[in-house]
């Protein structure tokens, strides 16, 4: 993986000194919060219900062991002893004092880790690919098209007070499993007719009150132009997006109102005028930041594994072998994900001890390697098909084996009500309820593939327009209801979900979520998902099954 | 005062130039700087009685509009309606990278001492801030690396690296 | 909202403390001090009076950020916050019901917790027009 050098590890570091004057000014009192807020986002800290929330970056979702570590101690010595992984793939920490953030980051600063951009409207951490470097489906590892992208948008002079956030993913397969529908730019990586690599640029998708699904601006962009066009995205986004409505500024609103292809010609049109020599990669440096991701050499393993499959006649671990452990690109390796959704656990928590613990698996068995998924999971790429038992173990040890991924209980949560200033409802409670009604494997692994999505409000951190099933936390005179979606997807299918009906009430979420899966159990098809039975035979049925003991009121 | 940040050097001066009303009579020939209006009205006239002229943009106002008459233009002031609006950097970068201007970039309105960084590397020379020079040299000075290139001309990580190896 | 004439609501002021970012609530126990319990917290019976005390509090030494007003409920004979949010300001996370202040107890944190599962608790699904 990437290993900073003398230079970035400089940048890094007087960012920290900076935000320490920063945090100094304010203290004393010659920064005002209306000046200071925009400068504490930029560094990841939001002020929210209880206290401070550091957001720490973890670049495109890739941690070593000893990062791990690093957080762990953050966790334990700054806050109080956990943290809860995004759906951003970043790490927060919701106790956090403002006194104490210099110091948080000078420590994370001696372990190559930060909090840049985590905030605030500028370009946040690029998303990707969980299974990067080891899914044998991909045409080229996009970490390295990630670490190009973080980089150049690093402390970018010019594109760091954009009208609104902005938010890029990137993937190198068709399969999907870095929701670039959804961001406001998405990367395909792939291979053109001369199997040159080429991206396909998606831009405007994103959440939030106006969901849209990212649609295709430019095909077939060599790759090594890569970043004079986002420049020049960007260029048209900071001079044309909207500044009069917060809830308009997203690039997908300029998108939509200038129309696609009025967009794209302006977008292209200043990529004409641009200096490519001064802004996109050189061939040097890019072979440096390849070199970096080369796949440390794996042991040839053979195709089978003894112990692997001798393994699997246990019951519990064949559980987890279908439903956590996916092929490698290496013969006789596996990609292991990591569920930090237990039964009434917090959908993407993670104790201090846990962290350490995980740091240590991946050290004997994944090359020191974990990665950050956008469900909240956590993954080790490079696990040996004759260690997945013992991994097993070492997980069943520390209460993080559930074999449920992508499952029913497999929740993404946003820490809603109970964390967040900007919530109408909580969304952990809401999580834990409903995988209770999942917690017999053998009717949870009937349902099979289910992704239940929920967000506290309608900035969706939660994804829930892209869940199977979403779940909108509303207030109605100050009680908590929640609006349910159906049919949505964040994966190549990509899809927004349809409202259901009207909202339920708190105590009712996990009853009707049990109703939809019930009622998939008596009309889908052999073969057929939840999702895919949805499509076929659109909400009536599932709307039935929701509402038909419901009172009106 | 005037914020000056030219060769690397930050002091702090006497702005020479006075900004002249929409309304007000012109006067004897001196530096100024006239709104976009006046300047499509007046720029000829004054130019011709050798002034030295000034055009302020708001944040929406395009540079493109300018590029006819930018070689004689001695300041061209982009404003900050407020320090998060964002347009102004990339209006800086185009006067100096797309056309070259070598004159005054000047920051007005809500010009804030944590933005000094990204002012002068997208190209601002001038500031009109309540920031010490002190605190502007800091604040300009806080990186020793930079990741891209822009229109202040200092080498990037990539560059060096390349350059080192 | 004013409150003056009604005996079962009150307003309490509350804001985060700078440094330390905890809940804290304007004090009873003398003007401009501000406490994180929200038991110690001042009851004022009209918005006026709490915003006039708020404006002498600015004074103190002890910085707070985003100061507003709160409006309270007495139906249960102890003063509680009327929103959910504000009770889960008050007490900590509903999920972890070790952290935060209600993980010290006593009578005042119970009857937030019982405020809390009030509005919580409903019979079967029930449902709201959509807009
Ligand atoms: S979706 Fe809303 S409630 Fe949830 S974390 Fe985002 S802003 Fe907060």
């Amino acid at each position: 993986m990437y290993a900073y050098d003398g230079l970035d590890r400089s940048l890094v570091r007087d960012r920290v000194d900076e935000f320490r004057d920063q945090v100094a000014r304010r203290l004393a009192g010659s920064l005002s919060e209306e000046q200071f807020k925009p400068l504490r986002l930029m560094n990841g800290l939001y002020l929210q219900l209880h206290g401070y929330m550091l957001r720490v970056a973890i670049p495109y979702g890739v941690l070593s062991s000893a990062k791990l570590r690093a957080l762990a101690h953050v966790a334990r010595r700054w806050d109080r002893g956990y943290g809860h992984f995004t759906t951003r793939q970043n790490l927060q920490f919701h106790w956090v004092k403002l006194s104490e953030t210099p110091d948080i980051l000078a420590y994370l600063a001696e372990h190559d880790l930060h909090a840049i951009q985590t905030s605030g409207n500028c370009i946040r951490n690029t998303t990707t690919d969980p299974f990067a470097g080891a899914a044998r489906d991909e045409a080229d590892d996009p970490r390295v098209w990630c670490e190009v992208i973080r980089q150049w948008s690093t402390l970018h002079p010019e594109f760091s007070y954009l009208p609104r956030k902005f938010k890029i993913a990137v993937t190198a397969s068709a399969k999907d499993r870095a929701a670039i529908k959804a961001h406001d730019i998405g990367l395909r990586l792939g291979r053109d007719a001369e199997g040159r690599l080429v991206f396909e640029v998606l831009v405007g998708g994103g959440l939030g009150r106006t969901p849209h699904i990212g649609a295709l601006v430019k095909k077939d962009l060599p790759a090594d132009r890569l970043l004079s066009f986002l420049t020049a995205i960007l260029r048209v986004y900071n001079r044309e997006g909207r500044r009069d409505n917060l809830y308009k500024a997203r690039i997908k609103i300029l998108v939509s109102e200038l129309g696609l292809a009025a967009f794209a010609e302006k977008v292209e049109q200043e990529w004409a005028a641009l200096d490519p020599t001064e802004i996109d990669i050189l061939g040097t440096e890019l072979a440096r930041i390849r070199g970096q991701f080369a796949l440390a050499k794996l042991d040839p393993r053979p195709a089978v594994s003894r112990g692997f499959e001798a393994a699997r006649t246990r019951e519990d671990f064949a559980r987890f072998a279908r439903n956590n452990i996916a092929p490698h690109k290496v013969q006789g390796y596996g990609i292991v994900t990591i569920s930090l959704k237990g039964i009434g656990d917090t959908p993407g928590d993670c104790t201090a001890d846990q962290m350490e613990a995980i740091a240590d698996l991946a050290e004997s068995y994944s090359q020191s390697e974990i990665r950050v998924t956008h469900a909240q999971n956590l993954v080790l790429p490079n696990v040996a098909l004759d260690d997945a038992l013992a991994l097993f173990e070492g997980l069943r040890a520390i209460g993080l084996a559930s074999a449920n991924i992508n499952l029913a209980s497999d929740i993404i949560a946003c820490p809603g009500l109970d964390y967040c200033a900007l919530a109408n409802a909580r969304a952990i409670p809401i999580a834990q309820a409903i995988a209770r009604r999942f917690e017999d494997p053998i009717f949870e692994e009937a349902v099979g593939e289910l992704q239940v999505k929920i967000s506290g409000c309608i900035n969706a951190c939660g994804h829930h327009h892209l869940g199977h099933i979403g779940i909108l936390g509303v207030d109605k005179k100050g009680e908590e209801y929640y609006q349910l979606t159906l049919g949505g997807s964040g994966a190549e299918d990509a899809a927004i979900g349809a409202v259901l009906g009207p909202a339920v009430a708190a105590g009712d979420v996990a009853d009707a979520v049990e109703a939809l899966a019930r009622r998939y159990l008596e009309v889908r098809q052999p073969e057929e998902r939840f999702l895919d039975t949805v499509r076929r035979l659109g909400p009536t049925p599932f709307k039935a099954a929701v509402y038909e003991h419901a009172d009106t009121v | 005062m005037l914020i000056l940040s030219e060769d690397g050097g930050v002091r702090a001066v006497e702005d020479r130039f006075t900004v002249l009303g929409d309304e007000e009579g012109a006067g004897r020939a001196r530096p100024v700087i006239l709104s976009r209006a006046r300047f499509e009205a007046d720029a000829e006239r004054l130019w011709s009685e050798g002034f030295e002229l000034g055009v302020r943009l708001a944040a929406d106002d395009k540079v493109e509009d300018l590029a006819y008459d930018l070689p004689r233009l001695a300041v061209v002031a982009l404003e900050f309606p407020k320090f998060r609006d964002g347009r102004a950097f990339t209006s800086a970068v185009l006067l100096r990278q797309r056309y070259g201007f070598l004159g005054e970039v000047r920051a007005v309105g809500d010009v804030l001492l944590d933005q000094a960084f990204a002012m002068v590397r997208c190209g601002f020379s001038a500031f009109e801030t309540r920031a010490s020079a002190a605190d502007w040299a800091r604040a300009i000075g806080r990186y020793a690396v930079v990741y891209q290139t822009s229109a202040d001309g200092r080498q990037p990580a990539f560059l060096a690296r390349a350059t080192k190896s | 909202m004013t409150s003056g004439v009604r005996t079962d609501r009150a307003t309490a002021v509350t804001a985060n403390a700078l440094g330390g970012g905890e809940v804290v609530f304007l004090a009873s126990s003398s003007p401009s001090a501000w406490t994180a319990r929200f038991e110690d917290a001042a009851i004022f019976d009209s918005d006026v009076a709490a915003e006039a005390a708020l404006s002498a509090a600015a004074a103190s030494d002890f910085k707070v950020v985003d100061a507003y007003l709160i409006a309270l409920d007495n139906s249960a004979g102890v003063w509680t916050p009327l929103s959910l949010r504000e009770r889960i300001r008050a007490l900590g996370p509903t999920t972890e019901p070790q952290l935060g202040p209600q993980a010290r107890g006593g009578r005042v944190v119970e009857a937030l917790q019982a405020a809390d599962s009030a509005a919580r608790s409903s019979g079967r699904i029930r449902l709201i027009r959509r807009r």
